[in-house]
């Protein structure tokens, strides 16, 4: 009996095992190598930015300007119930089966030949989530046996991508703070790296990475100077010099959040992270650069530690956000090739820096209106700022009404251009940038920081600066900063961009429509209702012989809740969720 | 209230029309408890396998429900002697599989609360060594509701501070051995099937003893949708005698982790009061 006994003990706790997942199985999927060649395998999308460096361009020719108008829609997939709020994702497409979330941190597997759902995963979320700016995800990431996603409760899940069982659960920071996650997150050697939300709460940005097979923390970097690092469970530096840039203790609040994600050039192993704007934004309280707040940050994979650094609006007082992609690229100039990255900030510059050392390259205005700085200054890679135009201190003493002296800035604090994905395409060599054309009131009020609670110290109103539109599709040459066409959108535009080698730039509109355009000309050369606002990022990828092209309609996002003037122009579009899928059928 | 309760009604009837092919299995005994749903769990849960209706195994639970929510119900087949592996079903429920229970020391008893749907068989089965699954059960009448009611901590806006606390108590063996441990969970059990809350509920308990030589497992339970919100259980474990504390690890469906070092009893604490299920006067005979 004994030894029946014992044997019995040891089955079970052999199952226990298997069941939890703590045996990596090897059940094939793509490899860190997969993901790293991805933006050149056109029958599968593996990573958001539809590569590494998030170009959002394809390869694939069948589609092209002429044959865009046999392009039709296959099937539809909804996401069901009654959270049909801002659907933002990029769906991701392997062997078969496109994965794709929803609003509400929820992640769908469906049959991308038929649209029949294989799975959902179906997050429970406290009622305690604070997300600044709707309920949104922006992707999953897909790497061997596991598919990814972060969520609203600041959480990053790994399911098995077959059945949608949970393999771990690992809380990323306490969205009881502030924090949540809405990115989608990158995988690079085996590492999973996300960035974190919050930025209005008053929490410190950070870029960490964890262990993909076992989502253990390898390192993690805060982004705000002054607050230390870890790396395999020990603190490693200290991020900057502290009280460089930040007067006293602000740095322990001072934002500079990594909502966006990053992107990454396997060119020059170098992570690029965007951080947000610095707390409160009332920029009188914290004298100074602020750093790295409103920068881009070029960061070691394997460390975590900063390698360079580029701050686009230093000392930040409308919100302009430095988290907008940095998406790398071979700049042609003068019969030279320089590794570059292009970046178009909220703040309304478009940027091209030298991706090896951070040193701007060129900047200029890719949109109409800018109040807060004549320029950029190409030596030193600083604002030419317009002092008049940085909204005015706050009363100091109790008056009733202390709030400081209002101004109308452009671009609004929504950004020039806001989390929407640019593209690049290596043909036409230009950066096809959705674009927005807004200003704003704003003013500046007296604030202290509370745990938890929003950290702003200012007022803000929205509104257009023309009557017959606010979106902008533009092509931009980063050769010379000119705009070489330009397609305008009554409404704000929120979706991402693709680019194809068949001559074709796809985005979405709040109207409901996924466009086509000639990549060299602009004209628009097709277009299909979804049913509601398209504010997702559009796919496209090869299977049985047949082009297709995927993205999520169901309009939201930070433009209804935040848009002052705009929102009362947006509130008669109509909400959705839903997956839809295109192809060009064989002759 | 009354969609709540169609939301149900639907579930059941799909789950019906999935699974209504099999033929009826040849010599099946016929079901003294006369359920409808017999044939169709027979074949989903004990396929190829003997089944006997045998009154050795005492399934006890409340003649009626008065929380549907809440039914308290046990499942003891101590009397068979070695089990391996112990089911609990609610025959009418959406989800009619309530846990598997893998005693392996331990003796074959296991207690805990489930929702229930409606009026329904609710049966306990226990697979001894020799593969044939022993079968008893008992009727319970209740009003409809518990599997898509929203559980009471919806209400609570602080349900996800306490998510995965677990308090427990281990009293001394008793005369033959067994260990009483009772185990509480705060955790919603969501079952998934009330709109817009989704599924989300413990799946898998292990409970090791700290010894000085390893940490060899106790029991396993594999919990299911059905198992009330903050689930209780109750156990009756044989932990070795070197034993320094019994440690509980598991998970629920969406990968949330539960952890839980549970001392072993004071010196001069006396076994749990456990009386045989005849004696306990709301029980519901065989």
């Amino acid at each position: 009996m004994k030894r029946l006994v014992t044997s019995l003990a040891l089955a079970a706790s052999l199952t226990a095992f298997s069941a939890t997942g703590v045996l990596a199985a090897d059940a094939g999927g793509p490899s860190s190598d997969d993901l790293l060649k991805s933006a050149t395998n056109t029958e599968a999308v593996l990573t958001y930015g539809m590569g590494p460096q998030a170009q959002r361009f394809s390869p694939l020719t069948d589609l092209n300007a002429d044959t865009v108008k046999k392009l039709v829609p296959v099937w539809s997939f909804s996401f069901g119930g009654e959270k049909q709020r801002g659907q933002e994702a990029q769906p991701i497409i392997y062997d078969g089966t496109i994965y794709v979330t929803g609003s509400y941190s929820r992640l769908y597997a469906v049959d991308a030949r038929t649209g029949h759902k294989k799975w959902e995963y179906n997050h429970r979320l406290p009622d305690g989530i604070m997300p600044c700016c709707d309920v949104v995800n922006r992707g999953a990431a897909i790497y061997k046996d596991k598919i990814y996603f972060a969520t609203l409760d600041a959480r990053l899940v790994a399911l098995n991508r077959e059945t949608g069982k949970v393999v771990w659960n690992k809380k990323l920071q306490d969205y009881k703070e502030g924090y949540s996650n809405t990115a989608a997150p990158l995988i690079i050697d085996g590492k999973i790296i996300t960035g974190n939300s919050g930025g209005e709460f008053g929490v410190i940005g950070m870029v960490e990475a964890r262990d993909a097979e076992t989502g253990e923390l390898v390192w993690q970097r805060p982004t705000i100077e002054g607050n230390v690092g870890t790396l395999n469970g020990k603190e490693s530096t200290v991020t900057g010099k502290t009280n460089a840039s930040w007067p006293g203790d602000m740095y322990k609040t001072g934002g500079g959040a990594t909502w966006l994600g990053g992107t990454y050039d396997p060119e020059t192993k170098t992570l690029f992270f965007g951080t947000g704007n610095p707390a409160p934004w009332n920029s009188h309280l914290r004298p100074g650069d602020n750093l790295y707040t409103s920068s881009t940050l070029a960061i070691n994979p394997d460390n975590g530690e900063i390698k360079w650094h580029y701050q686009t609006t230093p000392h930040d007082g409308w919100d302009f956000d430095g988290v907008n992609e940095f998406v790398s690229f071979d700049l042609k100039k003068d019969g030279k090739v320089v590794k570059a990255g292009g970046k178009a900030d909220r703040n309304g510059f478009f940027y091209v820096i030298d991706r090896t050392n951070g040193k701007l390259i060129n900047a200029s205005p890719f949109v109409t209106k800018i109040t807060w700085a004549k320029g950029i200054d190409i030596e030193t890679g600083r604002p030419i700022y317009i002092d008049d135009n940085r909204p005015g201190a706050p009363a100091t003493a109790d008056a009733h009404d202390a709030k400081g002296k209002s101004v109308f800035a452009a671009p609004a604090f929504l950004g020039a251009k806001n989390w929407m994905p640019m593209a690049y395409n290596p043909q036409t060599e230009l950066f096809y940038v959705p674009a927005n054309e807004w200003g704003m009131d704003i003013w500046n009020e007296p604030i202290t920081y509370k745990k938890g609670a929003a950290y702003l110290g200012a007022g803000f109103t929205i509104k257009p600066l023309y009557d017959d539109y606010i979106g902008a599709l533009r092509a931009v040459d980063p050769k010379t900063g000119k705009i070489v066409w330009e397609y305008k959108n009554p409404a704000p535009l929120w979706g991402g961009v693709l680019t194809t080698a068949g001559n074709l730039v796809f985005t979405g509109t709040p109207e409901g429509y996924l466009k086509a355009f000639d990549a060299k000309s602009g004209q628009e050369v097709w277009k299909f209702q979804t049913g509601s606002g398209v504010v997702g990022s559009p796919v496209t990828w090869k299977m049985d012989g047949e082009q297709y092209v995927a993205v999520v309609s169901g309009w939201g996002g930070a433009v209804p809740l935040w848009g002052g003037d705009v929102a009362k122009l947006v509130k008669d579009i109509n909400q959705g969720g839903s997956l839809w899928v295109f192809k060009l059928p064989k002759a | 209230m009354r969609n709540v309760l169609l939301l149900c009604r639907i579930g059941l009837s799909g789950a019906m029309l999935v699974i209504a092919t099999p033929a009826f299995a040849a010599g099946s005994p016929s079901d003294p408890l006369n359920s409808v749903m017999w044939d169709m769990l027979r074949e989903q849960y004990f396929a190829g396998a003997p089944v006997v209706f045998d009154n050795a195994v005492k399934v006890t639970a409340p003649a009626a429900a008065e929380d549907t929510r809440a039914v308290p119900i046990s499942v003891d087949a101590t009397a068979l002697g070695r089990v391996v592996e112990m089911v609990a079903i609610a025959d009418l429920n959406p989800f009619p599989l309530v846990l598997r229970y893998h005693p392996g020391t331990a003796a074959p008893y296991i207690a805990t609360r489930i929702k229930i749907q409606q009026a329904t068989a609710v049966r306990g089965a226990a697979r001894t060594d020799d593969g044939v699954w022993h079968v008893s059960g008992v009727l319970v009448d209740a009003a409809g509701g518990g599997c898509s009611a929203p559980p009471t901590s919806y209400a609570q806006k602080d349900w996800a501070d306490h998510v995965g606390e677990v308090q427990a108590r281990l009293w001394p063996a008793d005369p033959d051995g067994a260990a009483r441990l009772r185990l509480r969970i705060r955790h919603p059990n969501d079952t998934g099937l009330v709109d817009g809350i989704p599924a989300y509920f413990v799946e898998t308990l292990q409970i090791d003893a700290q010894t000085p030589g390893g940490s060899p497992v106790l029991a396993r339970i594999d919990s299911l949708e059905p198992v009330s919100e903050n689930p209780v259980y109750s156990l009756d474990l044989r932990p070795p005698p070197d034993a320094t504390a019994l440690v509980l690890h598991g998970r629920d469906n969406q990968g949330g982790e539960i952890r839980a070092t549970i001392p072993m009893p004071p010196r001069g604490a006396k076994p749990a009061m456990s009386p045989g299920p005849s004696a306990q006067p709301w029980s519901v005979g065989q």
